[in-house]
């Protein structure tokens, strides 16, 4: 292990070379980051047996590392804000053909090319797994740990690791580099299967769709299970893991409201938190790491063990609210007794969230939580 | 924690400044963050870094509002007392600025050093990338990095002998800068930040020069080379000869390049 400092970009793509991606295919222009440089500086160097494809746009990029990966390689693919967008359909049978491809993705919003998490969430249909991670140590790990998770027979879906422009991709600070055998040890060689379909699937069947469409939900769903053991195994052998994989509670012991955030928000969350716990306020922090699939179980749970949640989402689905307020809405509906739901959106555009924005929100949870009454219930900070 | 601004321009290496500072500080066994903020600026645009310094791993991703210490790499930059706004009482300004503390005409309750980083690249690197040298004054001043690891990182992003000339700016920096002196000048920072990101029309990019392209108009043969040249479009002809808009001017030199009879000099900008 050696501690390097690195820009976030750098981490993806050195996690991408200690996961020994065969084929890395990528549109290497605006709105591409600096991931395509270092994989190719890799490569250039002898460090990393890849094939780089340089293709003329996204939707391109992702037809061709998905035919790379149904030839039976491991393979990797990056993006960012309006690139993402633009390989939408193809995303689509990335995920129905069962391809484990593991995608980087860096945030810029669909308005300006600051972060936001507006050009992944744009994809919450597409049936691709999403993560959203808050610093770069954690981009480095989760790479890793998702082509573990993508390439589980019980699995097969495609990953999208999703981190904060700018914040995170440019921004340098000390990362913890695993060893190659580590990680070899922890990520076993890819090993290509045929069509994951069924053995009597016939497409000219009447309602064939049904099939794919119901198997690949429930794969998904179940996926939940994978993802912790992942995680769980990654903590063992690393010495690093992150809250169950799916979300991770900060000082929410006896906490009377929490706050749920993603990506770096998260991050700058956690020195809210411990200030605000300093003056003895009950308040604590869910970590949002993984959207798709939603943990429905253990919002459940941490809906049953306090009086508020605030759900601080760097998206908004227009004309319908924040993404994360809207599922964990959904997911206490069948609490007997549900605590209240406060949603704010912010860092939008990449508008700065300070420390003092999310102590504004904790606080107003905790009054919530506490009976007061607040408005307005979503706030736009 | 301790959180640091720098301001210079695209070009003088800001960014790589705060990136260097982290790996020392990780070289040392503590915890860094270097945050550059820029969107499409160009070469000679001001830009804005950040840096966080801690004994444990840094959380927050806010950008830095009051820092302990501002660090300005550029020389015109450094008679802006914009640079100073948040500056924390007690803290303290680090100038690339030819005068001693005393002739610094921004003041207010923090201390201020100079260093004149821009002579020092100019005689060791030949053009003037400032980062290093003032690198080499902020060891000095702060005690923050030892010299020993500043000179690692660089070697480590910098192998051969671009790495050693800048290892000889960090080195004159560190001996030649002027220790801090309370910042007595007549001149207050206000609320508002220079430049932090680089859209919008500028009314001038006088500040942007470094040198100053100067025509000698008996030399010039009207041949309008500069003129056709000038990605400012900052030449016009008047009687057939160049005239210069130095508001537009940013100091690249092409003029001074395309001129086939050298009739246009290339002059420092003095502070």
């Amino acid at each position: 292990m050696t501690v390097e400092v690195m820009v976030g970009n750098k981490a993806a793509a050195t996690a991408a070379k200690l996961s020994r991606v065969q084929v890395a295919v990528a549109f290497p222009v605006t709105p591409q980051t600096t991931i395509v440089e270092y994989l190719n500086e890799f490569i250039t160097k002898g460090e990393m047996d890849c094939e780089f494809i340089n293709v003329e746009g996204e939707l391109t990029a992702q037809v061709v590392v998905q035919a790379a990966s149904r030839i039976g390689v491991r393979t990797f693919c990056c993006t960012s804000g309006p690139g993402c967008l633009y390989m939408h359909h193809p995303m689509h049978d990335t995920s129905s053909l069962r391809l484990p491809v593991v995608m980087a993705v860096v945030h810029r919003g669909n308005k300006g090319m600051q972060p936001d998490h507006t050009d992944l969430m744009s994809h919450i249909m597409t049936g691709w797994i999403q993560w959203y991670v808050e610093n770069n140590q954690e981009v480095l790990d989760s790479i890793i740990m998702a082509y573990r998770v993508a390439e589980d027979m019980r699995v097969r879906i495609p990953i999208a690791v999703g981190y904060d422009g700018y914040i995170l991709s440019y921004t340098a600070e000390p990362v913890d580099i695993p060893d190659q055998e580590e990680v070899d040890d922890f990520l076993p060689p890819y090993k290509p299967t045929p069509s994951l379909m069924p053995e009597d699937f016939d497409p000219k069947a009447p309602r064939w769709w049904r099939v794919p469409w119901e198997e690949h939900h429930k794969v998904i769903v179940d996926a939940k299970e994978v993802i912790k053991e992942v995680n769980e195994e990654f903590g063992k052998r690393f010495g690093r893991s992150y809250g169950n994989g799916l979300v991770e509670e900060y000082r929410c012991e006896d906490a009377e409201a929490v706050i749920v955030a993603m990506g770096t928000i998260a991050s700058t969350a956690r020195e809210a938190i411990d200030n605000l716990r300093a003056e003895g306020k009950p308040v604590g922090l869910v970590k949002l790491k993984c959207l798709i699939p939603f943990p429905y179980e253990d919002f459940q749970r941490i809906g049953s063990e306090v009086r508020a949640i605030g759900m601080v989402d760097r998206n908004v689905c227009l004309g319908v609210g924040g993404v994360g307020h809207t599922f964990i809405r959904n997911a206490i509906y069948d609490l007997e007794e549900r605590p209240r739901v406060l949603g704010f959106h912010a860092g939008l555009a990449g508008k700065e969230v300070k420390v003092s924005d999310i102590e504004h929100m904790a606080e107003k949870v905790l009054k919530a939580a506490r009976g007061e009454s607040v408005s307005p219930l979503v706030e736009w900070v | 924690m301790i959180e640091i601004r720098f301001h210079g321009r695209g070009g003088q290496g800001a960014v790589t400044a705060s990136r260097l500072i982290a790996e020392a500080v990780a070289k040392e066994g503590r915890y860094a963050q270097a945050i550059p903020m820029y969107g499409t600026e160009r070469r000679g645009a001001p830009v804005t870094a950040y840096v966080r310094i801690d004994d444990k791993p840094i959380r927050r991703r806010d950008l830095v509002h009051e820092p302990d210490i501002v660090i300005v790499i550029d020389p015109i930059l450094s008679r802006k007392p914009s640079v100073a706004a948040g500056l924390k009482s007690g803290g303290l300004l680090l100038l690339n600025y030819p005068k001693p503390p005393e002739e610094v005409e921004i003041g207010g309750g923090f201390m201020v050093s100079t260093v004149d980083a821009t002579t020092i690249a100019l005689e060791t690197l030949r053009r003037p990338i400032t980062n290093t040298a003032v690198l080499g004054a902020f060891s000095k001043v702060t005690g923050i990095t030892k010299l020993k690891s500043l000179e690692g990182a660089i070697l480590k992003r910098f192998p051969g002998e671009i790495g050693e000339r800048n290892i000889e700016a960090l080195r004159r920096a560190y001996k030649e800068v002027h220790p801090p002196k309370p910042a007595k000048g007549s001149l207050r920072p206000g609320e508002e930040l220079p430049h932090v990101t680089g859209y919008g029309v500028l009314k001038s990019v006088a500040d942007w020069r470094v040198f100053r392209p100067v025509v000698d108009l008996e030399k010039c043969v009207g041949c309008r080379l500069c003129w056709i040249y000038c990605p400012e479009t900052a030449i016009s002809l008047v009687d057939e000869k160049p005239v210069i808009d130095y508001d537009k001017c940013k100091g690249c030199g092409i003029c001074v390049h395309e001129c086939p009879v050298k009739a246009i000099e290339f002059v420092r900008e003095t502070v």
